[in-house]
Order: C-alpha cells, then structure tokens, then sequence
C-alpha cells in the first residue's frame, strides 16, 4: 500500500537515527588516536626545535608573562626549562602515546577477530588524553602550577585525567583479549598487553610519588626508574608489537617463526624490566642492583637482534618491496633503528662508558634514536597500512609519502647520532678538565646538528599529516572488503580494494 | 563485518643460531655482572646543605636550577657545572665580574646584573631567572652561594 508521507504523523515517521556524541563505529577509538597522533608528531617537532634554540640561545628565547588571576597572579615562564618539559611531554605523551594507543586499538582487533569491546569509552579515553595532555602542556609554562622531574612534571587532577584515560583504555584491551577466548593469541597482543599494563602501572607510580612526599633523592630515583621504564616497556614494546604485525601482513609473507617470537618476547620482558634497575644510581641502591641492571641493558641486543632477525627472514622473497614506498620500508627502517639503537644501550650499560658519558648528551641521542628512529618508523609504517582501512580511501600524493620517509630518517639519525657524539666529547672534555666555555664552544655545533635534525623529523612530520589530510579530503576512494579465510595467505586483495 | 585478519605464523621451533647468540650473550652479561661487583654509586643529587631553613636544596629545586644545570648539579648541554664555584667563575665571561666583586660575584650573577653595565655580557644571563616565580631574595640567594661552594 503506498504511503503518502505528507498525510504522516508524527508519531508515524520512521525513527531518527541519531549519532552518539561519542562514535562508537567499528575503528572510532583507533581513529582517533591515530589522527590525534599525527598532529602531536607535527606540534611535538615544532616544540623541539624551540627546545634546542632555547638551549643555544638560553637568554634570548626567555620570557615571562605575569596573568592576573582572581586568587593572584600567574606566572608563565619560557625558558630552557619549561621549553624542555614542553618537547619530551609532547613526543612521549602527545606523539608515542596517541600512535602506541591507535596501534593497539587497531590491531588488536584485527588479530583477535573480534570488535574492540568497549569502543565507546575506548574512544572516550582519547578525547580524555588528548584534552588532559594539552592541558598539562599548558601548566608546563607555569612552573608555580607544575612539578619538577622529567616525565612527571603535570599538576596532580590533570595526571589524574591521563591515569583514568589509560585505565580505560586497559579495560577496553583486556576484555577484548579475554572475550575473545583465544589461549595462544599472536605475539603482537602479548607486546602490547605488558605494554599497556606497564604504561598505566608506572604512570600511577608517577603519579602517586609527588603524594607521598619522598625525600629528594627517593623521588629523583622513582623519576629515573620511571622514565627508562617507560622507554624500554612502554615505548619499545608497543613498537615491536606494531612491526611484528605489520611485516607479515604488508610482505604476505608468514611470520617466519613463532618459536623464534615467543622467546624473544620472553627475553625483552625479563631483560626490559631488569635493565630498568640501571637507571636506580644512588648511595641508596646496593651497586650489585645497579649493576645488574647494566648487566640486563648489555643483554638487551638479545631480544632486539631476535625481533629484527625474525622479521626480517620474513620479508624475504619480497626484497623489492624494499625499493617501493609504503609500509615495508618504513617498517625496516624501524628495525635498522632498532639494531642500532641495541647496540648503543648496550655499550652504555659498560661501565667504562658510563663513567664519560653518564649525565652527558649520549643519553639524549641514543632516546632520540629510539623516539624518532624505533618507534616513529614502526608508527609511520602502521599510519601507511592502517589510514586507507580507517578512512576508505587511498593515500594520493606518493611524493609526500616518500618527503616523509626521508626526511625523517635523515632527521632522525642526524639528531641522534650528533648528541651522541656531542656526549662522547662532552665526556672527553669533562675528562680533560676543559674549561666550562670550551665545553659550551664545542658542544653548540653538535646541537646545532641535532637541530637541523629535529627540523627535518618536523618536516617529515608536516608531510604525514598533510598527506593524511589530502587522503581524507581528495583521495581516491577505495573499497573495504573482507580478506580471505583466516588460513589463506594474508596478502591483500585486489590493489584498488583495501582489506582489514 | 568481519575484521580478522590473523597473521600466518611460521614453526615453533628456536633456531640454533638464536639459542646460541642467547647463550653467549647471557655468558658476556653474567661475567660482566661478576667482575664488577665492586664500587659505589654516586649520589643522584648533590649533597643536601647542612643546615639553615630554608634548605638550598628546596631553593634549587623552585628555582628550577636543575633543569639545566643537572640534576647533580654537575652541568648539562651547554650549561655549566656549578661544582667549581668555590674556585672562581666557570666561564669567562664572568671574569671581569669576579675580578670586580671578589666575594658576591656569584650573587650578583644569580640576582641579575646591571643592563646599563657596558659590558655586554653582564647585561643578560641568569637574570633571565630573574623574574617571577623564580626570583629569589637576597637570603635565598646568599643560601643557595654558600651551599655550592660546599659542592666538591
């Protein structure tokens, strides 16, 4: 019987579909992040290279602002120090947090066969992330409001915000995991999930110390344990578990061996956590813990040089995916990083070393190595796989796509290998009993390279994002289809067509 | 809609050459671990002041001396160690001022120095620390003097 939808009432009209304010579409939460993370890549690189001209040119670039407020005045303050908390915030918290939370809210899935339980306050604890961290990048210009350590420095509601953002995000992750009922799940979960447990354990540590009033030397140690943590357990371990993803699935190539994963994930749990007690260097701390520490650090080419060599026998049969721009490139980028990046821990556990580099520029490099050379390739390598299936469209221009690729790895061997090698002569220097102004006078052209560097990691970044948003705006469109049964070759399907 | 896309995995054995680069690994770290058992850690920060509220220590911590100084105090990047200050200046352009002010050098340098002065590098420097909420009173820089010339 037709219907003559003037003569409806209201009560006869059809429903409205009505858009939740949170998305909690297929993908929402790993979207978001990911589109969150590519815009911290570009702000974070943007306030690196402020970092370093403010470390050049301390007195000029300092300012400070006086904002009267109802209950006083409030003093902003730019200056070498609060520049300096700016920058190492915005790439751990702003660009590694988005993009290791993105990583994990869209392979997760994926592996496990099963949507993200919890999608809604998954994706919630973006916007709460993202909303909490630019708030605290705000009280970091505000020293009256912020507090000093490297990492830990945000007033306590705003840490407050980011803990419960990251307790959400476990929540969505381990029901996900134990929903799914798989006992043997492929090892790009089992990186992920000590990852994600790690981040929310040790970001409660951070931010419980301030609370507990600890003498000066127990909370400058919890800082120091806390920040090599975060690297080897947080950031190393999500990016591993993003390359071990992404190789076989970009090549089609099987994993060439699960035993070879299994125990290498084993090797980085006990070796990641152990290494962290190098970082405990105090009258308090027995020397054996210490050096145990710096015992597991020299081990740690263990499960890198294992990671890297199981990927790697992957790719083979498909080496000329090499010379091609995409994902495998990036990827291998990524785990030459981590070859290198290894070794230099390793050396910088001996104590030989320890003693001319420690508190010199060497442990700026070798993070910086591992920041923008480990994890920024496994991240920009999952944003070439991951955007076409989020969005449904195919990336457009190659040229940005390749601008990305080298100008990051350019920036991101030059602004690490320069403060290495600016903390080998810092030590020599310290060494000789240099006077203070030829340190300075050496050390300024090293950190002038590790400038141009972090500019062309900026540049690189710039590109992503302005790819992404071409992709997004003008980018062909490209067809989601569901890839073949589970025991065929994970190859994608038809080159127009993406697969999830 | 489905969204599984497993990874194929290959076998589950461990390759000779792995288990052997573990093992001489774990060899390498276990006789580094042995042959240097023995020593001592420094400090992380530097010795706390004696005595005298308020401590140089909460000074230094709120005026935020560390972040570039060093968390011990021993110099970072570009900036120097504070531990030499009970020998002199670190650096030369603070000679002249030492040279002038033999015993308040340092003072005058944390506290901000004249901008009519006509040397221009005792115009600027730490008084770029001068301003709120760094600033610190004449006691609270005298304090934070004394103390690093304690350091070693």
């Amino acid at each position: 019987m037709a219907v003559n939808p003037k003569k409806l009432r209201p009560y006869d009209q059809p429903r409205k579909v009505r858009q939740p304010i949170i998305p909690d579409g297929p993908d929402a939460a790993a979207t978001l992040y990911l589109v969150a993370a590519a815009i911290w890549l570009t702000m974070a690189t943007g306030i690196g290279l402020l970092w370093v001209a403010a470390q050049l040119f301390p007195t000029q670039l300092a300012f400070s602002l006086e904002v009267p407020m109802l209950s006083g005045t409030l003093h902003l303050a730019l200056n070498p120090a609060t520049v300096s908390s700016g920058f190492w915030n915005a790439i751990v918290y702003g660009w590694l947090g988005n993009a290791g939370l993105g990583a994990i809210f869209f392979i997760t899935p994926r592996i496990l066969g099963r949507r993200l339980v919890g999608e809604q306050t998954a994706t919630a604890s973006a916007a709460l992330w993202n909303v909490g961290l630019l708030a605290g990048l705000a009280t970091l210009y505000a020293p009256q409001l912020a507090v000093s350590g490297f990492l830990a420095e945000f007033p306590l509601p705003v840490d407050a915000v980011l803990l419960l953002a990251l307790v959400v995000a476990n929540d969505a992750f381990w029901r996900t995991l134990l929903s799914a009922r798989d006992s043997a799940p492929y090892v790009s979960v089992w990186y992920f999930g000590v990852a994600l447990a790690a981040f929310a354990g040790l970001y409660a540590l951070a931010t419980i110390a301030p609370i507990l009033s600890l003498p000066a030397a127990g909370a400058a140690l919890a800082n120091a344990f806390y920040v090599r943590a975060i690297d080897m357990l947080w950031v190393t371990g999500v990016a591993l578990g993003t390359l071990y993803y992404l190789v076989p699935r970009a090549t089609g190539n099987p994993l060439a061996s699960t035993g070879l994963a299994t125990f290498g994930w084993i090797a980085w749990v006990a070796l990641g956590t152990l290494s962290t007690l190098g970082a405990l260097v105090d009258t308090s701390i027995p020397f054996a813990v210490t050096q145990l520490g710096n015992a597991a650090t020299l081990m740690l080419v263990v499960p890198a040089f294992l990671a890297v060599a199981n990927l790697v026998l992957t790719v083979r049969g498909r080496w000329t995916m090499l010379l091609s721009s995409g994902t495998v490139p990036l990827a291998v980028l990524g785990l030459t990083f981590l070859t290198a990046t290894a070794m230099l821990e390793s050396i910088g556990g001996l104590r030989s070393v320890r003693s001319l580099v420690d508190g010199t520029e060497w442990v700026v490099g070798v993070r910086l190595l591992l920041y923008f050379g480990v994890a920024t390739f496994a991240f920009l390598a999952l944003a070439d796989h991951a955007f076409p299936r989020l969005l449904r469209r195919d990336w457009g221009a190659t040229v940005l796509g390749d601008v990305t690729l080298w100008a990051v790895f350019a920036g991101a061997a030059l602004s690490g290998l320069a403060l290495i090698g600016g903390g080998i002569a810092h030590g020599s220097m310290l060494a000789d009993a240099a006077s203070a102004d030829a340190v300075s006078g050496t050390l300024i052209w090293f950190w002038g390279a590790a400038g141009a560097g972090i500019g062309l990691v900026a540049l690189g970044g710039l590109a992503s994002l302005v790819n992404v948003f071409l992709m997004y705006t003008s980018g062909p469109l490209a067809e989601y289809v569901v890839p073949p049964a589970p025991a065929a070759s994970p190859s994608d399907a038809a080159p127009a067509a993406v697969a999830g | 809609m489905s969204i599984h896309t497993p990874v194929a995995s290959g076998g589950r054995g461990i390759p000779r050459w792995a288990l052997g680069l573990t093992v001489a690994m774990l060899l390498a770290g276990s006789g580094y671990f042995a042959t240097n058992l023995e020593g001592a850690n420094p400090p992380i920060l530097a010795t706390p002041a004696p005595s005298g509220p308020p401590s140089a220590q909460a000074i230094i911590a709120r005026a935020g001396c560390q972040a570039c100084h060093g968390s011990d105090l021993a110099g970072l990047a570009i900036f120097p160690s504070l531990h030499g200050v009970k020998n002199g200046p670190v650096s030369a352009n603070l000679a002249q001022l030492a040279t002038d002010h033999p015993d308040d050098w340092a003072n005058i340098w944390i506290a901000g120095t004249d901008p009519s002065a006509s040397d221009p590098a005792m115009r600027s420097g730490m008084p770029a620390f001068g301003g709120e909420p760094y600033k610190l009173s004449a006691e609270e820089i005298a304090t934070v003097v004394a103390y690093l010339k304690t350091l070693p």
